[in-house]
């Protein structure tokens, strides 16, 4: 690295560690605080606890099936490990990890000194908090009144007429659903800050076709939000009004309708799959030109991709019923609907491969993960194509082939962009540097782990293995993948742990970061590692898509060009 | 909201308006979170939720009305601390991006016009291969033409291949439109490709490409189209796949190259004359 020149004399406040104070006081200070980044830096902590939650679940159930006629756990125990697994690593592992990456960044990168509604920010974080310790808190509750059941066992789309009270007896099922409510509450406030903020908090000269790709895409994610959870939640309350008061909503035999909850929880729950990969989308499109030093290749295009995303995602949900038995035109228009949505995806990655061609790209971890989460995106969006096709879906739907692909997008894309942004940022938010080397460790790992994996996981799918089997007969031939795919995952548990073993080492004895070590282009770079709790001493002037840029080169300033 | 303003009074220190730190929305959250936890245990648990959802709800507005509470924080003096700033780097160049500060790569690329020529000719010389395996193989131009088709039959009603030597309207017009639309299609993906191909773009573009699509429809074409994957040569299959991308390459490689407009303002590429759309730039500066 050359040396460092100081250009702009930052405004600071030193910072206070947490250990100089009484515990107690501390802990009064986090849960008062309406401060977006501390809220944000509670949101990723909570989803971290929850994917390490999820990952044990994931670990138990991929050694109950590394061999045949395993009985490891019961039955039982299986159909609650996968639920919970779902339920925790979708709403309660990305969801927060999401929101945290967004509620720290969004003011820092639009030049502002909080979100729009600090308050309604907080209460969304404890809305989100709530719900999960309610769904887990049906590993004791979950018996209520009838002595039956314990934690959810009915899959994480919970499917009726299963949740009806015939058969799902107890209120493991409510614990799910009301866990659910709550914290879909809380999704919908933090949708509703972050689409406020980047509408009415942008500071001066942040015109929307200057704003970083990671704020677009939170913007389009914050839309979803807005659009997507509303059917989920009044799905939750019409299953309650079931389950509750005798109502028939989802009761096939009484005039209800299962499949009436199908179309309620996939017109939520495609879009979801969007919600966790935009802001991933977004922290690769950070990432990726600061360490290829070039701008973002085609910004405006990736801006209207973005959006055309956000939109086609509304319109494919019932490209997970194509089993159900909807009607051919149904079946023909889900299929185009899907197929198209991977032409803005395919511009997205034409556009980060043109961003790092011709650059100078440098391997930092946070750059690894990117571009490894670029190579897999593109894997994940084919095997997207295939089931795509409704013919090819009759064939795999249900098998592991689809928990492959869906894993590949959830781990393979949203993980790694999450890896890539918790070393890029970790600097900002910290004030100190992780170890690369250890990076590196964690990177090699993790990406070895989840190929051998989820690689390997489509084989089985192909050959007929269903999704929540609970063991297998050694005759059927799938035991050989099913014991790469188990060990992978020591590889991938290995990996979090030195990854959870950097960033605490980190925090005591990293390097100083400073303001800005990737010597990067964005406004969070401008002030002090960790920021001062109002952001900006003075709110930043922005004139181009790259203010940092133009304040450190005014002899070749963007603005020039944009 | 946050308060924007800054307060900076005389000899005191400049300081900033935040909002103040309260625990009513904590509370508020509990408090709903209980009220709906209590349906599973107890309705003792939902009345204790609904006074703390109450009181979280009235603490709150409190906080915001009539006037938002806010905190002054202090703007300390700047410490010493300065930005990590590095000088501008060489870096190593493409070639072609050597003039250039920021290189939209690539700078320039084929005309849409020569994507839909190629398209058109490559899909004459595809054409012309398989009409050539239908008369040495069926004695008949209709039989390739029929077989493209094929996704229009119903299962039930598949012809036989007696059928499929004979002229039939429908099917040539079917077989015409998909031909046309897909030799299109790839033509515009032609254009937009070759530019990026590095060094043998017909050989990547025009065999290999083919090559590796003719295999991924060897492997999926029984689920989309059954009848043409029972009947399909494969061979003369990728022949004329490549025969399609080496002429398509050829007829795009023979037009100019244009400077890509991706950076340039929407008005000005589409040749609108529109003053003060555009901002301003300082005196010589230049696109």
């Amino acid at each position: 690295m050359a040396e460092a020149q100081p250009i702009v004399p930052p405004l600071v406040i030193p910072q206070e560690r947490e250990g100089s104070r009484p515990f107690v006081q501390v802990l009064h200070d986090w849960i008062v605080t309406v401060d977006h980044k501390r809220l944000g830096i509670m949101y990723f902590s909570y989803g971290i606890l929850a994917l390490v939650i999820g990952g044990i679940e994931a670990s138990i159930m991929r050694a109950q099936l590394a061999v045949a006629n395993n009985n490891l756990v019961s039955p039982e125990v299986f159909n609650q490990l996968f639920t919970m697994h779902g339920t925790t690593m979708i709403f309660f592992a990305a969801m927060p990890i999401v929101f945290g990456i967004a509620n720290y960044l969004t003011p820092l990168m639009i030049g502002a000194r909080d979100m729009a509604f600090p308050r309604l920010n907080a209460w969304g974080f404890w809305m989100t908090a709530f719900g999960g310790i309610i769904l887990y808190f049906s590993f004791v509750g979950g018996f209520g009144l009838y002595g039956a059941g314990s934690a959810p066992d009915v899959g994480w789309f919970a499917y009726a007429p299963l949740t009806s009270p015939a058969f799902s007896v107890g209120h493991s099922t409510d614990y799910w659903t009301i866990g659910l409510l709550i914290s879909g509450f809380g999704s919908i406030a933090t949708g509703l800050n972050i689409m406020t903020t980047v509408l009415c908090m942008r500071g001066p000269g942040m015109k929307l076709n200057r704003m970083p790709m990671l704020v677009w895409l939170n913007s389009v994610m914050a839309f979803l939000i807005l659009v997507a959870i509303g059917p989920l939640t009044a799905a939750q309350l019409m299953l309650l009004i079931d389950r509750f008061l005798g109502g028939h909503f989802f009761d096939t035999q009484a005039g209800g309708s299962a499949v009436i909850w199908m179309h309620f929880f996939w017109i939520f729950g495609h879009p979801e799959v969007y919600i966790l990969v935009l802001p991933a989308f977004g922290i690769l499109s950070e990432v990726i030109p600061v360490f290829s030093r070039k701008p973002i290749f085609g910004y405006n295009i990736m801006v209207a991709a973005t959006v055309a995303i956000g939109f086609i995602s509304l319109s494919v949900w019932a490209h997970h019923m194509f089993t159900v038995g909807m009607t051919s035109y149904a079946n023909a228009f889900f299929v185009a609907s899907t197929s198209a949505i991977a032409v803005p995806t395919g511009i997205k990655i034409f556009n980060w491969v043109g961003t790092m061609w011709g650059g100078k790209i440098t391997f930092t971890t946070a750059m690894l993960f990117s571009v490894a989460a670029v190579a897999q995106m593109l894997i994940a969006g084919l095997t997207g194509i295939m089931l795509a096709a409704a013919p090819f879906d009759w064939q795999l739907g249900n098998s592991y082939f689809v928990i492959a692909h869906f894993h590949y997008v959830i781990l393979g894309v949203i993980v790694f962009g999450v890896f890539s942004a918790a070393y890029y940022w970790y600097p900002k938010v910290t004030g100190r540097m992780m170890s690369e080397t250890l990076g590196k460790w964690h990177f090699w790992l993790f990406l070895i782990g989840f190929h051998m994996t989820f690689d390997f996981m489509h084989i089985p799918g192909l050959l007929g293995m269903p999704r929540r089997i609970y063991t297998y007969e050694a005759s059927r031939g799938w035991q050989t993948w099913n014991t790469i795919v188990s060990i992978g995952v020591i590889f991938q548990a290995l990996a979090v742990l030195i990854w959870v073993f950097n960033a605490t080492k980190s925090y005591f004895r990293g390097k100083i970061a400073g303001s800005d070590p990737w010597d990067a282009w964005t406004l969070e770079w401008s002030t002090s590692s960790p920021p001062p709790d109002y952001n900006f001493a003075e709110l930043p002037v922005v004139r181009s898509r790259r203010p940092l840029w133009d304040l450190k080169h005014p002899e070749d300033p963007d603005w020039k060009y944009e | 909201m946050s308060a924007e303003s800054q307060v900076k009074g005389g000899s005191q220190k400049p300081s900033v308006l935040m909002p103040a730190p309260t625990a009513w929305p904590f509370a508020m959250a509990m408090g709903t979170a209980l009220v709906f936890t209590g349906l599973l245990t107890d309705v003792s648990v939902s009345i204790l939720g609904a006074i703390l959802s109450i009181s979280g709800a009235i603490g709150w507005f409190r906080q915001v009305l009539p006037h938002e509470q806010h905190e002054a924080l202090p703007v300390e003096a700047p410490a010493p601390v300065p930005m990590t700033v590095h000088p501008k780097r060489e870096v190593m160049r493409l070639p072609a991006a050597k003039e250039v500060q920021r290189a939209w790569l690539p700078l320039k690329i084929y005309p849409v016009t020569a994507g839909v020529k190629g398209g058109l000719a490559g899909g004459v010389a595809m054409a012309i291969f398989a009409v050539i395996y239908g008369v040495f193989a069926y004695h008949s131009v209709w039989y390739p033409i029929n077989l493209l088709a094929g996704s229009l039959y119903a299962p039930s009603a598949t012809p036989t291949i007696e059928d499929m030597r004979h002229f039939n309207i429908g099917w040539l017009l079917f077989a015409t439109a998909m031909h046309l639309t897909m030799c299109l299609l790839v033509g515009l993906l032609y254009g937009a490709m070759l530019p990026l191909l590095p060094r043998r773009p017909i050989v990547l573009g025009g065999i290999i490409g083919p090559l590796l699509w003719t295999g991924l429809l060897y492997h999926i074409i029984g689920y989309v189209n059954p009848i043409l994957d029972d009947r399909i040569n494969w061979w003369w299959f990728a022949v004329s796949q490549a025969a399609f991308g080496i002429v398509a390459g050829l007829v795009v490689e023979r037009h100019h190259r244009v400077w890509t407009a991706e950076n340039m303002p929407l008005a000005l590429r589409a040749g609108i004359e529109a003053p003060g759309l555009i901002e301003e730039r300082e005196h010589g500066d230049k696109k």
